[in-house]
């Protein structure tokens, strides 16, 4: 099979692979690298982790299908993802939800035709004191209302 | 040997076995989902907590090993509210369709429901649901059942040598399939169903044939390789519905492979000649017993006479062959059959690195204790006459004329003069000797179908023809 992943990418886990105990260790980080270089996982890019790892083809998708920030799908420009764990939910992070659905025309996991916006539901970002929280590619978005949101998404569109 | 306590009851142990053992010897059931002692632990069900003096909390038994005075309770209050609350999230998603679920009555989720669980439910919202999953030849998903207790994804994992299920997602939305939902490859496939503590991998090939609790169980020995594994044959009405492995830790484990489990379709299937035959000049015809042994037994008084024995036969058929050859008439050869390749014990050997041998019939190594010698070329001779179990592949016969006797379906006993229908292993009783020297006993399930016979009591018909020839 030909090769997706660019020699950076080796270069990178060479660098990394002293710090773990073993190489198994090593998954979290890969799939991290791989992603930032292919913007999604494909499942080829998902089985040359798996060669490089050596383990299972199938221990990497569970591994990459348990945690949300992996991206199974292609995802659009921005990728939106807001949490709706207990806090933001008690904080309004349903009616977040709703209206960026709405704002976007998309359903929660889609992305919109123009490949600008993806929006996913998060678990738990960890920063429940100022919720509700809304990951915005890289960034947190803290104390998140609907208007905030509104402004988050027109300021994107006008970047394009 | 150390010592510990379960309930009051002092047991003694093995340094590194875990409680759920130890109790087992004790006469304490633990109920357990994700435990398998054939596989690694995990404890990720929660169902076997147990209650240990001295640490705060509830402990998971198959993950705790029993040390020195440990003092188990597997009985108290705290025990029974925490396996009641393990059980309420366990059948949050469950559908309770038992009535038309197949696992019914042999159930986990059902037994430790019944004898852990609430009889209230306080859940009332919606479930999730799945759709049925066709697994490839042999199983079929029901993911709506799934506990998530990951003994198939370790089965294969450890077993069966293939990672090819997976546990996808987390959490509520945890789907346990296999890599973009592709068949399995596995030859051991039927393990998963016997494995899953559920109804939510299934045997396509009993699906909804007959309730768990209705079958009769026989055990008995697969025929199927000289690996000899222990297993059960289910059967209700005379009809064999499944066979099951069974435990035996020094042949096969728990385990078995796909070829023995469905090995027992051949013996009822429509093809198989159970009535007498013989060959006449409009071919091959339904005929008496005394017809087609009276000609047999005018066959085998002169000339050129080969005796060839399948080493799918027990050890009790092979000498009654032997001595009846030599009552019959001197010179009488006798040759085993069995596998074009394996003709000898030396020459056999695992085929995979699970259960498989190389033999595929059930006895090379009895044939070979009892002194018969393995046919070798093709089988020439003026009369031929075939004796089989059912499994030993037959050789290429050059004869004037051959008999067949035992189990032969229409297309392999196409080219015999005469055949007298013997008797199947789910018929018999009998011996093998496995690759390794094991004696076991097949034990007979059902009656014999139409009119088919032992080997023994054909010999005996063809012994009294030929007294009666001799006196008149």
């Amino acid at each position: 099979m030909e090769k997706q992943l660019s020699q950076k990418f080796y270069e990178a886990m060479k660098d990394l692979e002293p710090r773990y105990p073993n190489k198994k260790a090593l998954i979290l980080p890969a799939l991290h690298q791989a992603q930032a270089e292919c913007g999604w996982l494909p499942p080829e890019v998902l089985a040359e982790v798996a060669a490089y790892i050596g383990v299972h083809e199938a221990q990497i998708r569970e591994v990459a299908s348990f945690y949300t920030m992996y991206n199974l799908k292609p995802v659009g420009k921005n990728h939106l993802r807001i949490c709706t764990n207990v806090a933001c939910c008690l904080r309004g992070a349903d009616e977040l939800m709703s209206y960026a659905e709405r704002k976007l025309g998309i359903a929660c996991g889609e992305t919109t035709p123009d490949g600008m916006f993806t929006l996913s539901e998060e678990e738990c970002l960890g920063a429940c004191t100022t919720a509700p929280v809304m990951m915005a590619n890289d960034d947190y978005v803290e104390n998140l209302d609907i208007n905030g949101l509104n402004d988050w998404i027109e300021r994107a569109k006008n970047e394009r | 040997m150390p010592k510990c306590f379960v309930d009051g009851k002092e047991v003694e142990f093995a340094l590194g076995e875990n409680l759920v053992k130890v109790a087992k010897r004790a006469g304490v059931e633990i109920p357990v989902f994700c435990y398998h002692p054939g596989l690694s632990v995990v404890a990720q069900c929660r169902m076997c907590y147990v209650e240990v003096e001295k640490m705060p909390k509830l402990q998971t038994a198959c993950s705790t090993m029993a040390a020195e005075g440990m003092v188990v309770k597997t009985q108290s209050e705290a025990v029974k509210k925490g396996r009641q609350g393990t059980m309420e999230f366990l059948l949050l998603n469950h559908p309770l369709d038992c009535p038309i679920c197949d696992k019914a009555g042999e159930c986990d989720l059902q037994d430790n429901s019944f004898g852990h669980g609430s009889a209230n439910m306080r859940h009332s919202e919606e479930r999730r649901t799945y759709v049925d999953v066709d697994m490839g030849s042999v199983i079929q998903k029901n993911m709506n059942r799934c506990i998530h207790c990951t003994r198939c994804i370790r089965f294969g994992d450890e077993i069966a040598g293939i990672h090819e299920m997976v546990a996808i997602k987390r959490g509520n939305n945890i789907d346990i399939t296999t890599i973009d939902g592709k068949q399995l490859k596995t030859e051991y496939a039927g393990n998963y169903s016997d494995i899953c503590p559920t109804g939510s991998l299934t045997l396509k090939d009993f699906r909804f044939k007959k309730r768990a609790w209705m079958l009769k169980k026989t055990a008995t020995v697969c025929e199927g390789c000289s690996k000899g594994c222990n297993m059960e044959i289910q059967h209700e009405g005379n009809v064999v519905y499944r066979c099951v492995p069974r435990e035996n830790l020094e042949i096969n484990k728990y385990w078995m492979c796909d070829e023995g489990r469905f090995n027992y379709r051949y013996t009822q299937d429509e093809t198989r000649v159970v009535d007498p035959t013989l060959r006449g000049a409009e071919g091959a015809k339904q005929a008496s017993w005394q017809d087609v042994v009276a000609s047999i037994e005018v066959k085998i008084r002169n000339g050129d006479v080969l005796f060839l024995v399948g080493t799918d036969l027990t050890n009790e058929e092979l000498s009654a062959i032997r001595e009846a050859a030599s009552a019959l008439r001197s010179g009488i050869k006798i040759r085993t059959f069995g596998n074009a390749d394996v003709t000898k014990s030396s020459e056999d050997g695992p085929a995979d690195n699970i259960l498989k041998m190389k033999s595929k019939t059930g006895n090379l190594l009895g044939a070979e204790k009892l002194g018969l010698e393995p046919l070798t070329g093709e089988a020439k001779a003026e009369t031929v006459v075939v004796f089989r179990g059912g499994r030993a592949v037959l050789p290429k016969i050059d004869s004037k004329w051959t008999a067949g006797i035992g189990v032969f379906n229409r297309e392999e006993s196409a080219g015999f003069d005469g055949v007298l229908p013997g008797l199947a292993f789910t018929e018999k009783e009998g011996t093998l000797v496995n690759h390794a020297g094991f004696e076991q006993r097949l034990a007979r399930a059902v009656r014999p179908r139409g009119g088919c016979k032992p080997v023994s009591e054909i010999l005996m018909l063809l012994l009294n023809t030929k007294s009666k020839a001799g006196q008149a």
